[in-house]
């Protein structure tokens, strides 16, 4: 039975090389959490990778590329559009639009455009105008126009929001195997599970990807703060209204005029 | 856009709001405020909101941030007027019954409005309409002030009877305090309206208050404030938790650093105030509305440049 098998595994492994000149990607993060605490305002992520199963003789920089992406948890958005009405701006009806990253950064070690073609990135959903986002079943019977408009809408704001960003040489080749990406993350970066996802191109072809996870949260007092604000929501509040009366109190005492 | 303005140490990340802000640009707006409050004797949540909606905090977290702030400020204010006995506890009570049950309406209404899309438009125009109003008149009653002191010294205003309408309510009662036999139902309407306002504008309402107790329920000028003050702290407290609970839009950490930043501006407030003449005070206080009025009625009516905006459904 085993030596039945052997010649396949030979062979198997015999015609390993061949798909292995192609490479293979293997990412790291610098450090596997990003920690919000009081005095963040952003920071980078830096991914190492290396490529895999090329011959380090024969590989020269250049003859890869990369794109790393890091994407925040999925949500439901609504896109509202403005009508003036009675000579005021009024929010339209809205377009909801499900599975939307709510962060998406993009590091490349050269311009999207001249990595592949926008036929091969499509898939993969690498590059703003790949993202994938759905109209949910709420809002199907909106005219396609109008659903285009609204889409674009919701990545030129999340872009301007600082939440879609896009670092082209945000990718750097130490040699020519092993890289480092630096990803851009703005300070109001969603908390929770992060994906950083590498894509490895040669020729303008896609080669492989390899994701990892990132895990967003915020320090211990923030956290605490913001959990007791959504889960007992009650309790905050009477805190709240404690805390302004300590410090109503206090007031009045270290002012007092007598 | 806040967010990578500042640099170091002044930076501050607000845990509800989820943005990283500049400290001392807060506290100043915070001392700024509390000192035109202490200055002109009101409570600047009419101020505060929209000034904390400038600096691109969401309105739906300013508006519940400011009902936790001026529980601060008005608790330290009632507490001077208690020490005075400048309050009439049961038409503050009955005021605080109408308030509630109108903050609680305005929190319904306010989550409402939010889930529509259009809480940002109706804040701003509701904005609009009361600093119009208040400011014009402001402006308009002190001009004359200062026009008739120069020809006469001052004449005091009489104490009239109330309008007719009033009188013929039923269900009267008498608050000794105020010397007033009334019925409590504009007492209760009153004290409604506030807190309707209190939870969708995040103001303690002292600006509708105060001169509706005086020219409609004729409450004598000496006690007006303390009562208000009292009707106020209770009426936003209840807001806070509301708020808290309904929408989860109370950021502790802004409301601590525009209470401390307004305690200490209210201070100076107060003593730069005493320099002033009373008509003088009010006209410029009324330029300081009509100006914060214009500017949110000029972003209703500009184009703006997005026309745009997105907002997370079923999120924070």
């Amino acid at each position: 039975m085993v030596r039945a098998i052997l010649p396949f595994v030979f062979a198997a492994l015999v015609a390993l090389p061949t798909r292995a000149q192609q490479g293979d990607v293997q990412i790291g993060l610098a450090d596997d959490a990003i920690v919000i605490s009081s005095n963040f305002s952003g920071t980078d992520v830096v991914v190492f990778g290396s490529i895999e199963g090329v011959d380090r003789d024969v590989v020269r920089v250049g003859d890869y590329e990369l794109v790393v992406v890091l994407a925040g948890p999925r949500e439901e958005v609504t896109v509202r559009e403005k009508q003036r009405r009675a000579g005021v701006w009024v929010n339209g009806s809205g377009i909801r639009f499900a599975n939307v990253p709510s962060s998406y950064s993009i590091a490349s070690s050269a311009p999207l455009e001249t990595i592949a073609a926008p036929d091969v990135l499509e898939p993969l959903r690498v590059g703003f105008e790949n993202i994938d986002v759905q109209l949910t079943s709420f809002g199907q019977n909106v005219e396609q126009g109008r659903a285009a408009r609204s889409r674009e809408s919701l990545l030129r704001i999340k872009e301007r929001q600082g939440l879609y960003r896009a670092r082209e040489e945000g990718v750097e080749f130490l040699n020519p195997t092993l890289f480092r990406a630096r990803l851009d993350v703005s300070a109001n970066v969603p908390i929770g599970q992060h994906r950083a996802r590498a894509f490895l191109f040669r020729d303008h072809e896609f080669i492989a990807a390899r994701t990892v996870l990132l895990e967003v949260r915020k320090s211990g007092l923030e956290q605490a703060i913001y959990d007791l604000a959504h889960r007992q929501g009650l309790l905050y509040g009477f805190l709240a209204v404690l805390m302004a009366m300590a410090t109503g109190w206090l007031a009045s005492v270290i002012f007092r005029k007598d | 856009m806040c967010g990578h303005a500042g640099q170091g140490r002044l930076n501050l990340y607000l845990p509800i709001a989820e943005m990283s802000v500049n400290v001392l640009v807060l506290f100043s707006m915070g001392a700024g405020v509390g000192f035109l409050s202490g200055m002109f004797g009101v409570g600047g949540g009419f101020l505060m909101t929209p000034l904390l909606i400038f600096y691109n905090i969401p309105p739906a977290v300013a508006v519940a941030t400011e009902a936790n702030q001026i529980v601060a400020s008005s608790f330290s204010g009632a507490l001077a007027h208690f020490r005075r006995g400048t309050v009439d506890i049961k038409l503050g009570i009955f005021l605080l019954i109408g308030g509630i049950a109108g903050s609680a309406l305005g929190v319904v209404i306010f989550a409402q409005l939010r889930e529509a899309g259009q809480l940002d438009l109706i804040i701003s125009i509701l904005y609009v309409v009361f600093l119009g109003t208040i400011g014009t008149l402001m402006v308009v009653e002190s001009l004359n002030a200062i026009r008739k002191s120069r020809k006469q010294p001052e004449a005091a205003m009489p104490r009239t009877r109330h309008a007719g309408w009033i009188m013929r309510l039923p269900f009267k009662m008498r608050f000794r305090r105020s010397q007033l036999y009334i019925s409590v139902i504009p007492v209760l309407v009153l004290g409604a309206l506030v807190g309707i306002l209190a939870s969708i504008m995040g103001v303690g309402g002292g600006f509708i208050m105060v001169p509706a107790m005086i020219y409609i329920l004729r409450v004598p000028t000496n006690v007006v404030i303390g009562t208000s003050l009292f009707q106020i702290m209770f009426v936003t407290a209840f807001t806070t938790v509301a708020q808290s609970t309904a929408n989860q839009t109370v950021d502790v950490v802004l409301a601590l650093i525009l209470m401390v930043g307004g305690v200490i501006g209210a201070q100076f407030g107060a003593r730069a105030g005493a320099k002033l003449k009373g008509e003088q005070l009010r006209a410029l206080l009324g330029l300081i509305v009509l100006v914060v009025c214009a500017r949110l009625g000029y972003d209703l009516i500009a184009t703006p440049a997005e026309l745009f905006s997105i907002g997370s459904v079923g999120g924070h």
